[in-house]
């Protein structure tokens, strides 16, 4: 049992696209930061490392002892995480990410992005905070395991506990049971949760998630020729006073992935600004002569976005959209597969007791980066209620400030860890070394 | 009496009683000696004049140094008397942890007995000796950088970044570029230091930085100690260093871009605000020809909105950059305290350090 004191907790977010770590009991996370990484494969750039050696910089994470001792059979590689690392463009360095499809692949950059959060961000010493983690609503027991064992091997704290998404965002709104509409980068996932516990028979996940959206966005763009030149390609020269030329750089050894994750950096901030969700179906037609709206591309060049805007959220609720646009037709083969989110919803709901279903119906949480669209929440509202029985009253719940929705995965972790009634639920490190790390499974529920 | 203004810096502390539109009464550097006390076994060769920083990189880190500190500049410095300490507000940099300053309240409650206190930080008090409630603060520091878009009086957390370069990282540098220079020279950091604040320059833009690489005038400057060297394209070599960090050899964008992606990150509503009202602040940033290097390279990098740096009103006195957060802070306290908002002994001895975090944010 862990006691708890006055000593903070820290809670932390890992999601696919960003992760979010802070103190609990504060309003929003301290440090927000991207989910992949940046990776320097040490055998190939023999001479970036010679320049990188001498430099004192806090942009390379102190990596070189654990690398060696870990594991020997994959190839030496230095990562850099954090948008400031990731930011600067560097040859031969690769993107990477740990998650793939709601699964945790690589441990080893999990385990920087970590160490990057506590040494660098938020700067604490991990062995004095307990640590709240949120993971996904239907984990597996391995990775559960896997994350106990990192956190108390390798950090040492004193105490963890590990929550699901869905309850979490439950709690930010102050329900106990509620059907969490969970939209962030990589998918998204409904989830039913009654009384503070995820019902694993109702969770559904489908892969259209704001990453996807932002692929479309590109494909779009491109198909209009437009190009999207990141940051670190183009230099501005002043010609005259007050006229500018932008001339272009060329930096022959930059990755392909490097390039495409700094043109889906400007791509999604494109899709943020301009997109809406429509209020009914999007449908060629109708949307063919709407006014574009400008957008200003890091490069000095505007654009114009027409039937895009609302072509793209559409996707969300009606998937087969997608086989429309030129060159998503790779997704074409399993798109028929992947239902829409208003479907998502009733599906799930349908497979909860017939009792809780309709409290189900009036708390429908809308939570996640992708879900702070325009109008998503009236255009959800008004789908379910074409597809609900008729008795029930349809409510879809969403906070009106941009920033909570991105982050009610935290607040709710935030606002659990610092509940008095929550300390003594804490997984402690006594009762690791005690039962072993499988207790993680009857800790935390 | 007047509440008292402390802002520890990595080089300076400066100190006073809150009087807006004055110079703090008090800078002093922040750098201390260890001497050895009489009663101790003198050995010679053991002997050294340990020279202390209980302010490293923006954060007190030599609590007990910094307790000597500023017993000497409270007590002996602005006057106050043991059994009537007064109030006293301290400026902190960005991302302090949290231990830290919980640390802080204790040692101001417990060894100095103040009878209020309240912490802020120098972002948003730089703001507001200049006059405004919202802006980009970019405030070069001798051991850290920090970039801080502030909206309304709310600094935003997400945004913000911060660096450890500054001054400090400028000095060593140049020491070894004069090393490189002047080989037979011996020069003492802190002659270096003071070279640097005489010499450095910033080029007007990378063009001009070229050719004053190639060819500047060679300036002899002489050494108390008698010594002479030569400084010649060290000077702008020092000043590029914050716009191209690869001088440093560090793997970083400049300031000027940082700040402009710091800026992106906050939703777009706000940036023509946040770019309108850029303030700069520092000591660092007071270096000869920075602030038009700055402007020049800030309209560079953004498009459509013209980025200005905020020029200080004319009723502040002449050196505001350097000392922006203590005038801040003399503006703040002038607030904060008369309408009760900080944390008084009683709050303190009922709740103990974590209040800390529940009233000064």
């Amino acid at each position: 049992m862990y006691g708890g004191d006055e000593v903070s907790a820290i809670v932390i977010d890992l999601g696919s696209h960003t992760c979010k770590a802070g103190y609990a009991g504060e309003d929003a996370p301290k440090a927000v930061f991207p989910s992949v990484v940046g990776s320097m494969d040490q055998i190939g750039a023999v001479d970036d490392l010679k320049s990188e050696k001498d430099s004192d910089s806090i942009s390379e994470p102190r990596n070189d002892g654990r690398q060696t001792e870990s594991d020997k059979e994959k190839s030496r590689r230095k990562l850099y995480v954090g948008s400031q690392a990731l930011g600067y463009r560097r040859d031969y360095m690769e993107v990477v990410s740990p998650i793939k499809d709601g699964i945790v692949v690589d441990w080893d950059i999990v385990d920087n992005i970590w160490d990057h959060a506590f040494r660098e961000r938020l700067l604490i010493d991990p062995k004095e905070h307990p640590m709240l983690l949120a993971e996904p609503s239907s984990n597996s027991a391995q990775q559960r395991e896997r994350t106990a064992e990192i956190m108390f091997e390798k950090y040492k704290v004193p105490a963890l506990f590990l929550a699901k998404n869905a309850v979490l965002t439950s709690f930010a709104s102050g329900r106990a049971t509620s059907l969490v509409v969970d939209s962030g980068g990589g998918s998204t996932t409904v989830a039913a949760v009654h009384d503070g516990y995820v019902l694993q028979k109702a969770v559904a996940t489908s892969p259209v998630g704001g990453e996807f959206l932002t692929e479309c966005m590109m494909k779009c763009l491109e198909n209009r020729g437009i190009v999207l030149r990141p940051r670190y390609s183009f230099k501005k020269k002043e010609g005259r006073p007050g006229e500018f030329q932008t001339v272009e750089l060329d930096f022959p050894n930059t990755t392909e992935s490097y390039k495409l994750y700094s043109q889906r950096v400007i791509a999604s901030d494109i899709k943020e600004c301009v997109c809406r969700v429509p209020d009914t179906p999007y449908d060629e037609s109708s949307y063919a002569n709407i006014p574009m709206t400008p957008y200003e591309l890091p490069d000095g060049q505007t654009i114009e976005i027409g039937a895009d805007r609302f072509k793209i959220p559409d996707i969300l609720f009606n998937p087969s959209i997608v086989q429309t646009i030129p060159g998503m037709e790779r997704f074409a083969e399993y798109a028929p597969s992947i239902r829409g989110l208003p479907q998502m919803v009733f599906e799930s709901i349908n497979k909860c007791d017939v009792d809780i279903r309709r409290e189900l119906f009036s708390s429908i949480l809308l939570a996640g980066g992708t879900a702070s669209m325009q109008q998503l929440k009236e255009r959800l509202e008004k789908d379910l209620i074409e597809v609900a029985p008729q008795a029930a009253r349809v409510k879809v719940l969403a906070s009106g400030n941009a920033t909570e929705r991105r982050f009610s995965v935290w607040i709710g972790g935030s606002i659990l860890a610092s509940l008095g009634s929550f300390q003594q639920m804490w997984f402690s490190k006594m009762e690791y070394e005690e039962h072993g790390v499988s207790y993680v499974q009857r800790k935390c529920p | 009496m007047e509440a008292v203004v402390v802002d520890a810096g990595s080089k300076l502390l400066k100190a006073g009683f809150a009087i807006p539109d004055q110079d703090p009464a008090l800078i002093l550097p922040t750098k201390m000696k260890r001497v050895p006390e009489d009663g101790d076994m003198v050995d010679s060769t053991m002997f050294e004049e340990a020279n202390i920083d209980p302010v490293t990189r923006g954060f007190i880190r030599d609590w007990e140094a910094m307790e000597d500190l500023l017993h000497h500049v409270l007590y002996a410095g602005l006057g106050w008397e043991e059994g009537n300490e007064g109030q006293i507000l301290f400026t902190e940099p960005l991302c302090t942890p949290k231990a830290l300053r919980e640390q802080l309240v204790q040692l101001m409650f417990e060894n100095f007995n103040v009878s209020g206190f309240y912490a802020s930080e120098q972002a948003v008090l730089s703001l507001y000796a200049v006059g405004r409630i919202s802006g980009c603060t970019v405030d070069i520091g001798h051991g850290k950088i920090d970039i801080a878009p502030v909206l309304e009086g709310a600094v935003q957390h997400i945004a913000s970044k911060r660096f450890e370069i500054g001054g400090i990282d400028l000095t060593k540098l140049l020491a070894q570029e004069l090393h490189k220079s002047n080989p037979l020279v011996k020069i003492d950091i802190s002659e270096v230091e003071k070279l640097k604040e005489q010499y450095a320059i910033c080029a007007e833009d990378s063009v001009a930085y070229e050719e004053a690489q190639k060819s500047s005038q060679a300036e002899r400057h002489t050494l108390p100690d008698g010594q002479v060297i030569t400084i010649q394209r060290e000077r702008s070599l020092i000043g590029e260093a914050l716009f191209r960090p690869s001088i440093l050899g560090l793997e970083e964008y400049g300031v000027v871009e940082q700040m402009v992606c710091s800026i992106s990150t906050v939703s777009s509503e706000n940036h023509r605000q946040l770019l309108e009202n850029i303030v700069l602040c520092g000591g660092t940033a007071s270096m000869t020809g920075f602030e038009e290097r700055f402007q020049r390279e800030a309209v560079l990098c953004s498009s459509s909105i013209r980025p200005c740096l905020v020029k200080p009103p004319e009723y502040m006195p002449e050196n505001l950059s350097r000392n922006s957060a203590w005038m801040g802070g003399a503006i703040l306290a002038k607030v904060v305290f008369p309408q009760n908002q900080h944390i008084t002994k009683g709050e303190y001895d009922e709740t103990g350090p974590a209040i800390v975090h529940r009233k000064c944010f």
